[in-house]
């Protein structure tokens, strides 16, 4: 687990690093993408932790849910309505849910427990 | 776990990209918000607010190319007219001085007549030892003949239009009445003015050998003051040229 976090933060410093940026245009878009990413990712952290970590799953959520995140907020710009809330609220839920499941899953290794159940904040 | 496994290298992949497109993200955002002072939420806003901003900047930039080609054409207009009115005050400044209507000197003759001081022989006609209206207007006749610009007779300017007629015992010169004796002044070339003044057989040596005190003299500044009458033309119209 070290090497993704590792992997992560090369590629945060390397972002930071050049000088592209994303168009303006289309930062809003972006933005809810990075957001699936990050909920992809959290979640394929989760399906290893619980084992049940599936490539496929794994890389067509993280394909699909950025294009769809990004997708959707274009489509509310072209309708005039605000869908990328939507996106957002979902993907937040979704992340804190993973976040509470990865930290569970932690402790559990941690303190050689039994797996909590789920559910259980 | 040092063999790399399939679902690490994909974490690790995928990391490596987020964090990628996060620093990309964070990095914009910041330069969005140092750059215009708002979030990139309200890109749209700064966006309908610039290109408000053009158009009138445009509308501006129109209006005042129109402002600059009135300026210029006013401008086009007033050189012109400046010129107009320049050539128009030249032209009418010279009529004014044509016309009589400007005092003027110049170098010229003086004639004085006067009337006969001879006395009168019984039976004798009075008009013998007086100077008449036709005298008066021969001696300025011959003067504007020998090239006068200017005559004045007892001040009183002759212009185009001046009259010299006999009303009774007095002369009229622009219906002002004249008494002897006559200074008749005229600005010209002196030399000219007095031999044509004194010729033989003028005016002036008929006068003179009839009895009547005549002085002629060259003046070097003579000075004739303006015409003060009114002109009238109720009858006569400019007739229209052809170009």
């Amino acid at each position: 687990m070290v090497i993704p976090i590792l992997g992560l933060l090369a590629g945060l410093a390397l972002g930071l690093l050049v000088s592209f940026q994303v168009p303006l245009t289309y930062v809003k878009y972006s933005a809810i993408a990075i957001l699936a990413a990050v909920d992809t990712l959290l979640g394929g952290v989760r399906a290893q932790y619980e084992a049940r970590f599936d490539l496929r799953v794994f890389l067509s959520g993280f394909v699909v849910n950025t294009v769809f995140a990004a997708g959707l907020t274009a489509l509310g710009d072209l309708l005039g309505l605000d869908i990328y809330l939507g996106a957002v609220v979902a993907f937040s839920i979704r992340i804190f849910n993973n976040i509470g499941f990865i930290r569970r899953d932690l402790l559990g290794l941690v303190w050689k427990a039994a797996p909590l159940e789920a559910g259980e904040t | 776990m040092l063999a790399a496994q399939p679902w690490q290298l994909a974490l690790t992949a995928v990391a490596v990209v987020v964090g990628f497109v996060l620093g990309v993200q964070v990095r914009t955002e910041r330069s969005i918000e140092t750059n215009l002072q708002v979030t990139s939420g309200r890109l749209g806003e700064v966006a309908y607010r610039y290109r408000q901003v053009e158009a009138r900047q445009a509308a501006l930039r129109s209006r005042l190319a129109e402002l600059r080609q009135e300026i210029a054409d006013e401008e086009q207009q007033a050189a012109a007219g400046r010129e107009a009115t320049a050539a128009l005050a030249a032209d009418l400044a010279q009529l004014r001085t044509l016309s009589g209507l400007t005092p003027v000197h110049g170098p010229g003759v003086l004639v004085v007549i006067a009337d006969s001081t001879r006395p009168l022989k019984p039976g004798e006609d009075p008009n013998l030892v007086l100077i008449h209206y036709s005298d008066v207007h021969a001696v300025v006749a011959t003067l504007f003949a020998a090239g006068a610009e200017a005559v004045a007779v007892n001040g009183e300017r002759v212009v185009g239009t001046t009259g010299i007629a006999c009303v009774g015992t007095t002369i009229l010169c622009n219906a002002r009445r004249l008494a002897p004796p006559y200074r008749i002044e005229a600005i010209g070339d002196p030399h000219v003015l007095l031999a044509a003044a004194v010729a033989r057989g003028g005016i002036l040596d008929e006068l003179r050998a009839f009895g009547f005190p005549v002085a002629v003299t060259a003046e070097s500044d003579v000075r004739l003051p303006a015409y003060t009458g009114t002109f009238v033309h109720q009858f006569a119209t400019p007739v229209e040229t052809g170009r």
